[in-house]
């Protein structure tokens, strides 16, 4: 009898968890769900959201613009210069570019970039919406009659997928030209050769799944600390913790995206 | 309400008729000037909501609010937006600078605070 009550209230305990989390990760997809219908949506866009989407770029991707190439453009130097070498010293130095670009530009690229941008702007985002809903503001914005998920919510996400889109975009090309001069050295004869091995490694299929993680990424960065936040219960020493739950959620979802990828190109 | 943290004061104030009437930036930041160069803080227009004084952010809410021309302005509890201000003068001069932009204006206070106000004695409000 003793075991049947341990086992009962195990079983109950284990349930219910299991229930908050479906909650919790329904209560983000559906999130998700209206702020995609909300940005494609053409009213949804009037003289205020196009401003604040603006900035909210800005903010994102333009202040980090210089930094961030920089230090990409370091460790993409670093990176294909021990793969090129590496693959020389082992005697296939033939396919050096080939693995350098297909380790680089689908797979280190666009997670170095959602990292970078879900530590400095999602946990921003995090805590501002979880201390807008402890202080009553989301409340008080729709009391007077705005429209928050399109000015507050829509333009975080916009800006979230704009931002690692042309982030990815921009450091990928740049990993593409030093993996060229790492390879051929500073000449253009051997750009056609150059083309048609970039071309082999982005398959229509790689090019597909590339894109789609890169969107992934831009949704999650900013819907997951943005339902955090809306989750967080109006006490102030509750906003640190919807933070953490929110950043540790997103780290999850950023492997789980890069695992998914991995396996839909290689398995 | 929050003024947007990304925003600076001029901006903040401008966003309001944007997401109203739609109204064009450049239109509305000369509107949201012209509110600033009333109350004589042209210098507040490029702060952002970290940068500012409690009487400067108390300032950037009240023309925010003031924009919109709505026919009844309530201020609700001056204090606690100006905590280290001796806020009756502040807010009486505040609010006759900005006389032909309202059209009514009503402050909620604290009965204890009346003697602030050098109300008449029979003065309810």
């Amino acid at each position: 009898m003793l075991s049947m009550n341990w086992l009962i209230s195990f079983i109950t305990r284990r349930g219910a968890a299991a229930l908050s989390l479906w909650r919790t990760w329904r209560g983000i997809f559906s999130f998700a769900g209206k702020v995609m219908v909300t940005a494609m949506t053409p009213k949804a866009y009037n003289s205020a959201t196009r401003m604040v989407v603006i900035k909210q770029i800005y903010f994102t991707a333009w202040q980090i613009l210089l930094p961030f190439t920089l230090f990409s453009a370091l460790l993409s130097f670093v990176l294909i210069t021990i793969v090129v070498e590496q693959a020389n010293a082992y005697g296939f130095g033939n396919q050096a570019l080939e693995i350098s670009v297909r380790v680089l530009v689908p797979e280190i690229l666009p997670l170095m970039t959602a990292l970078f941008i879900a530590l400095r702007s999602s946990t921003a985002i995090n805590t501002e919406i979880a201390l807008m809903r402890i202080h009553n503001e989301l409340d008080a914005l729709e009391a007077v009659g705005v429209d928050t998920m399109r000015l507050e919510f829509m333009p975080r996400v916009i800006a979230g997928i704009v931002s690692v889109l042309a982030l990815t975009a921009l450091t990928s090309t740049l990993a593409l030209v030093l993996a060229y001069l790492a390879v051929y050295d500073f000449q253009v004869w051997s750009i056609p050769e150059f083309n048609l091995i970039i071309g082999q490694v982005f398959s229509g299929s790689v090019l597909l799944v590339f894109l789609l993680k890169c969107l992934a990424f831009g949704i999650a960065i900013s819907v997951i600390p943005l339902a955090a936040g809306l989750n967080t219960p109006k006490m102030l020493f509750m906003a640190p913790i919807s933070v953490l739950q929110g950043m540790v959620r997103l780290f999850f979802v950023l492997m789980l995206i890069e695992v998914a990828s991995l396996a839909l190109i290689y398995i | 309400m929050p003024l947007r943290a990304n925003l600076v004061v001029l901006d903040n104030i401008a966003i309001v008729p944007q997401y109203h009437q739609n109204m064009p930036y450049q239109q509305a930041a000369d509107i949201a000037w012209n509110l600033l160069l009333a109350v004589e803080r042209t210098g507040i227009a490029e702060k952002r909501d970290p940068q500012l004084t409690h009487e400067e952010r108390f300032l950037a809410k009240l023309l925010r609010a003031t924009i919109r021309h709505t026919s009844l302005l309530i201020i609700d509890r001056p204090a606690l937006l100006l905590p280290d201000t001796h806020y009756p003068p502040f807010v009486a001069t505040t609010l006759s600078r900005l006389e032909a932009h309202l059209n009514a204006c009503w402050i909620l206070d604290y009965p204890w605070n009346k003697p602030l106000y050098n109300l008449p004695q029979n003065a309810h409000h």
